[in-house]
């Protein structure tokens, strides 16, 4: 038997990959490996006792070329097995279009995604979050708010009373008639009535007022009050806290405009615009083409309302503002019918982010 | 207020447009409701011809400014506006020198209620036409004004001018030839202008004659004495009535009038005879009459209000610096007389201005016209950290998220629903329970909710409705008792597929274990551990309902609800409806008492250190009766493995099987035993010793069968 030569081993190579091409499974890929490689009659094997009955001026070459065979085709082996573990199912054994196995997600009330997201700009502003009863005494919801017993918004036809009064958070005994607050400055002052200042608070919740439903109005509906006292607090002051909350609830270039108004809980009051940033002013449908957008009411705390929980009137100052959540929810998702809120039709709620 | 701009013009020399008039005015705390072309024939003879474009603005007047339902009103925030001078003398008014007709007889006039009438006066009128001028006629149209005769068109058109409202009686009417202002007599009923019969009550006050009521004060004047075509003499009543008792008569009476409405937001106490007088004015100016005698009851003249404002005060409110002269500038221009103080001004308020009570309403008259445009926004400083937030807003955040993650979509509906629906979902039927609404606005909303569920069916009904197969919604929010208050909960309703569909197998419809799971998951969440138990409620079907308990309390109820009452809400009474509620105090109060601190290794946040030593787990499969409960086999597996040499570290229910091979009344069970301990590595001989004891007691208190 002639020696192999350099061909041989360019031979035996070509070889040992036309057999693992057409290899069909592992164990045939074992097969061909085995008859190449493997410690008994295999190719490497038998070039390699040919060495040991090799005349002696062969032996080099022999194993230099014995050599090259085995760790070429070791290289080889190694580099197949990487690559067929990676192929170890066929192409395109899943569709991978199909739809994916999600755990059902429920989806958050647009109100309470806003309300949250509220949450955070005034917290960040240093607002602290406060909660309060939606049953409320007369005392709480208006006397304390200098509404006196004769004012309007006191009358039957504004205001839900209960036939009959009901437990509610520290009811005042004098207090015969109970209601669905009007708006959340009862909470504020709960607050005020149980903390000195400076207090710096937002109040979100459930509110009730005696309206028919239609495209503007619910009886109820969610506001967010907030409340700043403290020495020196100014009008100026609750101009740059809208601003800021403006800024970032509808648009890093937002102005606030403030146009004078009249709450009997504030005073100076007034009527907060923020520029519209649909058109930046220039008038469109969003802004009814005046380039502004009103989003609440607010004002400086009327002294009235300071004597009324205790504090000193004439060294503190504070403002106050109301926001409607809702309002905030339609501007901002473009919602046309304030009782889309209400209905809770899953087309609607599924239509805003987890 | 319909304010016609040449009709202003009367008053002050302003050239600009309706248009800009509006948008200035706007900003001045006079919101726009409309801007109209003026109608024609509104000029009157004394209007000078290029006094600028013409036109009507519709202003909402807020309920502090009484004085602005006039044109003066407006004319006055004008002036200031502009820093025109005001003319408190209309054109026609300086060419004009009475000439009182002293033939005609004198009304006698007394008030008797002082109190509610501080200031009656009036004045005698002969009648010599009976048709008002075009243009008075326009000029009450354009302020939304119907003209009707000559001397009721003169009191409407100086209360439109003036805010002064008056009243016009036939003087061959009044009984006596006698005024008498006093309250109304027990029983006594009067005929008003708009033909209604009025019962007055004794704290009515009402304008009278010798022999009965001819008005009531404030309010509305009687058909009896109404001016007519065959009116000789016309008495002009011109009075200032008490605001509370004119409020209180209007809304008794349930008769909101001109009159009424600025009466009883307070108008000013000179006006009577102010009014008066512009009216004897244009009495004669259209030639409707020749005047008479004017009487004037005033008992007690008030002194103005005098009230101290400091200069530094306007700066700290406004954090804004106005100069002082700017500050009397504005002021002095809205009527109001300033003298000098070392800290700043006295201010003689007028008494046309009923809502300038105290300083700071001095300061917002002042910022008001400064503009709040020229407030630089700031940032209040802050002087201390935050308070932390209420704990109801991060848990109910923490409720919102678990719940979504579950599956279900949030809802918000009323808190106010029927009472025949609400009934149904007190645990006893007992109507007393329920929190009614005094003045509902509809049937449909006429009491709180006792529970968050009915809300939440008529929300899965409506998506029914719609098309909806499947529905999982939850809602956080209040609900109310009677004898509990107002309490927070959280309800969820589930119906259809327990899982969205998938193309890799059939779904799964809901069922009980769902809605469990859901609130195991959510009480987990806020760490207290809760038990089931079998409990029966009117609107639950029996035998697929719990009651949900944290130790001895039961903290909520979840159920398959009776068709019955879901095909009521109107959702198909085939559905299978899963409904949940918990009392979200009732949780926070079993999680203070240490509820969760026995059950869960410490309400302290304290972690546990990781076991050492391995883990054995055993499994065991048993035939039991189906009516053993799985508390009841937990209980006996727990008491017996006390004690035992390896300790049993935790239970798991893994099969439940019924049917072929295991007999009819009973259950073939797969039971999981996890043995751990803390101090060494258990060996077999240890755990084949619990496991026997768990068996054994299996065996022997329920008669359980080894499979």
């Amino acid at each position: 038997m002639s020696l192999p030569d350099q061909a041989a081993v360019q031979t035996q190579i070509a070889s040992f990959e036309t057999e693992l091409t057409h290899a069909r499974t592992a164990r045939d890929a074992q097969a061909v490996r085995d008859r190449y490689l493997g410690r008994k009659n295999s190719v490497v094997a038998s070039w390699m006792q040919l060495i040991s009955s090799a005349a002696l001026e062969d032996k080099k070459a022999l194993g230099q070329r014995a050599n090259e065979l085995k760790q070429s085709i070791e290289a080889r082996w190694a580099a197949y097995q990487a690559s067929a573990d990676q192929h170890a199912r066929p192409s395109g054994a899943i569709d991978v279009t199909l739809p994916g196995r999600a755990p059902t997600l429920g989806r958050r009330h647009p109100l309470t995604l806003v309300r949250d997201r509220m949450e955070g700009i005034f917290t960040r502003m240093g607002f602290a979050i406060v909660e309060g009863p939606e049953i409320e005494d007369e005392w709480h919801c208006f006397d304390a708010l200098n509404m006196p017993a004769e004012h309007p918004a006191r009358d039957m036809q504004d205001t839900l009373y209960l036939a009959t009064p009901v437990l509610g958070e520290s009811r005042r005994a004098d207090d015969k008639r109970t209601m669905l607050r009007t708006h959340t400055s009862s909470i504020q002052v709960r607050y005020m009535q149980a903390h000195q200042p400076p207090v710096r608070i937002v109040a979100p919740g459930r509110v009730y007022r005696r309206d028919d439903l239609d495209l503007t109005h619910t009886p109820m509906f969610t506001q967010m009050e907030g409340l700043a006292v403290g020495d020196g607090i100014s009008l100026a002051d609750l101009k740059g806290t809208l601003t800021a909350f403006a800024r970032e609830m509808f648009s890093p270039s937002a102005l606030v405009r403030f146009r004078p108004s009249f709450f009997p809980y504030t005073e100076p009051s007034a009527e907060v615009d923020i520029s519209c940033w649909q058109c930046e002013g220039a008038g469109c449908a969003m802004c009814k083409r005046t380039g502004w957008i009103e989003i609440g009411g607010c004002g400086m705390v009327h002294p009235a309302v300071f004597e009324a929980v205790g504090y000193d009137a004439e060294r503190y100052t504070g403002f106050a503002f109301g926001i409607g959540i809702e309002r905030v929810a339609i501007l901002r998702h473009q919602v046309q019918d304030i009782r889309l809120f209400f209905e809770n039709d899953l087309r609607f709620l599924e239509q805003f982010p987890y | 207020m319909r304010v016609l701009v040449s009709w202003l013009r009367d008053f002050v020399a302003v050239t600009a447009s309706p248009e800009e008039l509006a948008e200035r005015l706007g900003l001045r705390g006079f919101e726009v409701a409309s801007v109209e072309p003026a109608p024609d024939g509104v000029r009157p003879p004394w209007a000078q011809m290029a006094a600028g474009l013409d036109g009507v603005i519709d202003f909402e007047v807020t309920a502090n400014r009484p004085d602005c339902l006039s044109v003066l009103g407006f004319a006055r925030e004008v002036s200031t506006l502009y820093n025109l001078p005001l003319r408190l003398v209309t054109p026609v008014t300086a060419a004009r020198v009475p000439n009182v007709e002293v033939s005609l007889p004198v009304v006698a006039v007394t008030i008797e209620d002082a109190e509610r009438c501080p200031r009656y006066a009036a004045a005698m009128t002969a009648v010599t036409a009976t048709t008002s001028p075009r243009w008075m006629v326009a000029r009450l149209e354009a302020a939304g004004v119907r003209a009707i005769s000559p001397f009721v068109d003169i009191t409407n058109y100086v209360l439109m001018e003036l805010g002064h409202p008056m009243h016009a009686f036939d003087f061959a009417k009044l009984s006596g030839g006698r005024i008498r202002v006093r309250r109304a007599t027990p029983g006594e009923t009067m005929t008003t202008l708009d033909g209604v019969k009025r019962e007055l009550d004794t704290e009515m006050l009402v304008i009278a004659d010798a022999d009965r009521a001819q008005a009531v004060a404030g309010v509305m004047g009687g058909g009896s004495s109404e001016v007519s075509a065959a009116t000789r003499v016309v008495v002009f009543e011109s009075a200032y009535f008490q605001p509370a008792s004119v409020r209180r008569t209007s809304k008794r009476l349930q008769l909101k009038t001109e009159a009424s409405s600025r009466f009883e937001r307070g108008v000013d106490i000179h006006a009577p005879v102010v009014a008066l007088e512009r009216a004897l004015e244009l009495t004669e100016l259209i030639g409707a009459g020749r005047r008479g005698a004017v009487v004037d009851r005033y008992p007690s003249p008030r002194s103005p209000r005098t009230i101290v404002l400091r200069g530094a005060r306007i700066g700290l409110i406004l954090g804004l610096t106005i100069p002082d002269a700017d500050v009397e500038r504005i002021l002095g221009s809205l009527g109001l007389a300033l003298t000098r103080r070392a800290d700043g001004w006295n201010v003689e308020v007028p008494a046309f201005r009923v809502d300038l009570l105290r300083e700071i309403d001095l300061i917002e008259e002042v910022g008001r016209h400064h503009g709040f445009e020229r407030l630089e926004p700031t940032f209040p400083p802050m002087s201390m950290a935050a308070a932390p937030a209420d704990p109801r807003i991060s848990r109910d955040r923490a409720i919102r998220t678990t719940l979504a993650a579950a599956g279900l979509t949030e809802a918000v509906t009323f808190g106010f629903i029927q009472s025949a629906t609400a009934r149904r979902f007190l645990r006893a039927d007992d109507a007393t329970q329920l929190v009614t609404i005094a003045n509902p606005l509809t049937a449909l909303f006429d009491v709180l909710r006792p529970s968050i569920v009915p809300g939440l069916l008529d929300v899965l009904a409506h998506n029914r409705r719609h098309g909806r197969r499947d529905v999982a919604i939850f809602e956080i929010g209040a609900r109310f008792t009677i004898a509990h208050g107002e309490r927070r909960a959280v309800g969820l309703a589930w119906t259809g597929a327990a899982s969205t569909e998938h193309w890799s197998g059939s779904g799964r419809e809901v069922d009980f274990f769902d809605v469990k799971g859901a609130i195991e998951r959510l009480c987990d969440m806020l760490r207290v551990p809760v038990h089931w138990t079998p409990t029966a409620a009117p609107y639950l079907t029996a035998g697929e309902s719990a009651a949900i308990m944290a130790g001895d309390s039961v903290i909520g109820i979840a159920g398959l609800m009776v068709p019955k009452i879901v095909d009521e809400h109107g959702a198909p009474k085939q559905d299978d409806v899963f409904v949940a509620e918990l009392d979200l105090e009732a949780l926070e109060a079993a999680r203070a008492s240490g509820v969760a601190r026995e059950t869960m290794g410490g309400a302290d946040e304290t972690v546990r250190p990781l076991p050492r030593f391995p883990f054995v787990v055993r499994d065991l499969s048993i035939v039991v009766s189906e009516a053993l409960s799985a508390d009841t086999i937990r209980g006996t597996i727990q008491t017996a493995a006390e004690g035992a040499p390896a300790p049993l570290a935790s239970i798991a229910f893994f099969d439940r099987y019924k049917g072929k091979g295991v007999a009819e009344d009973c259950v073939s069970l797969s039971v999981r035993l996890t043995f751990q301990s803390a101090e060494r590595t258990l060996t077999d001989v240890d755990v084949q010793q619990s496991f026997d004891r768990v068996r054994a007691a299996l065996v022997q208190t329920h008669g359980a069968v080894q499979r």
